[in-house]
């Protein structure tokens, strides 16, 4: 798993890179930490390349959203897989997020 | 039912189903290797990548409950893995040496006071994504199926 990220319109976009699992996670929630002291409020996560994610990744999806809304961030999913997409359904996460079809639309909705 | 390890290929057959059973230690870096296995072995069935993706997915929660919460990490307990092939089934079972649990009383992680908790969804996917789930008395053993041919 990688994690890049760029500056856009004022906001951070994310890209994450491979899978968010119970190995990898960790790694991501620390990454995530660490933009958010460094006061990156605003963030986009681009799923595009996320491949495979289960219930520690999902897990810590939550969990950096916790901490986003705790420091009154906010933060966007962009381009999920059908299949990634669904676990959002199945486990009515997509209630909790704000789930956007593609980077472009979730960078508006910051503006 | 034979053991073959991770390398043994699985087949389709009505009489004589080939099992395969994989005994491993309580250890997280298990887990990959478990369903690196199981999705080897299942390389030559044509199963679709929806399939795939949950067969993978459950196993891996089932391992990593069976580990984790089951075995407590503690290396010296085993987790076994038999799985199978079975009238267009995957069938495959994960058994720790754990005192088991009530899957019945598991707190809904759909429901809204649950969603902000950052675990308890994973008996919750297996259960949604496998066709069949069944646990043994005590819940230390979880049956799941899954069908794979259409």
């Amino acid at each position: 798993m990688a994690l890049k990220t760029e500056q856009k319109n004022g906001l951070m976009v994310c890209h994450i890179d491979g899978e968010i699992d119970i190995n990898t996670a960790p790694d991501l929630k620390r990454a995530f930490d660490k933009l958010l002291s460094k006061k990156e409020l605003k963030i986009v996560i681009n799923l595009t390349k996320v491949t495979y994610v289960d219930s520690s990744g999902l897990a810590t999806l939550v969990e950096i959203l916790k901490n986003m809304r705790a420091y009154g961030g906010k933060m966007r999913l962009t381009n999920l897989s059908p299949k990634i997409k669904s676990l959002f359904e199945i486990t009515k996460l997509e209630k909790l997020f704000d789930i956007k079809a593609s980077e472009e639309e979730a960078i508006s909705t910051f503006v | 039912m034979i053991n073959l390890g991770r390398s043994g290929s699985l087949r389709n057959s009505k009489s004589g189903n080939k099992t395969i059973i994989l005994k491993v230690p309580s250890e997280i870096k298990q887990i990959k290797k478990v369903s690196s296995g199981i999705l080897d072995s299942l390389a030559s069935q044509n199963i679709d990548e929806a399939a795939l993706f949950d067969i993978r997915l459950c196993v891996e929660e089932a391992v990593r409950n069976a580990i984790v919460h089951g075995n407590h990490c503690d290396k010296r307990l085993s987790v076994t893995v038999s799985y199978w092939i079975e009238e267009g089934s995957f069938i495959i079972e994960v058994e720790d040496e754990g005192k088991g649990f009530d899957h019945k009383y598991l707190p809904d992680p759909t429901d809204e006071g649950n969603m902000l908790r950052n675990h308890g969804r994973g008996v919750y996917l297996i259960k949604r994504l496998m066709n069949e789930v069944q646990y043994n008395d005590t819940g230390n053993k979880v049956r799941m199926v899954k069908r794979i041919e259409q």
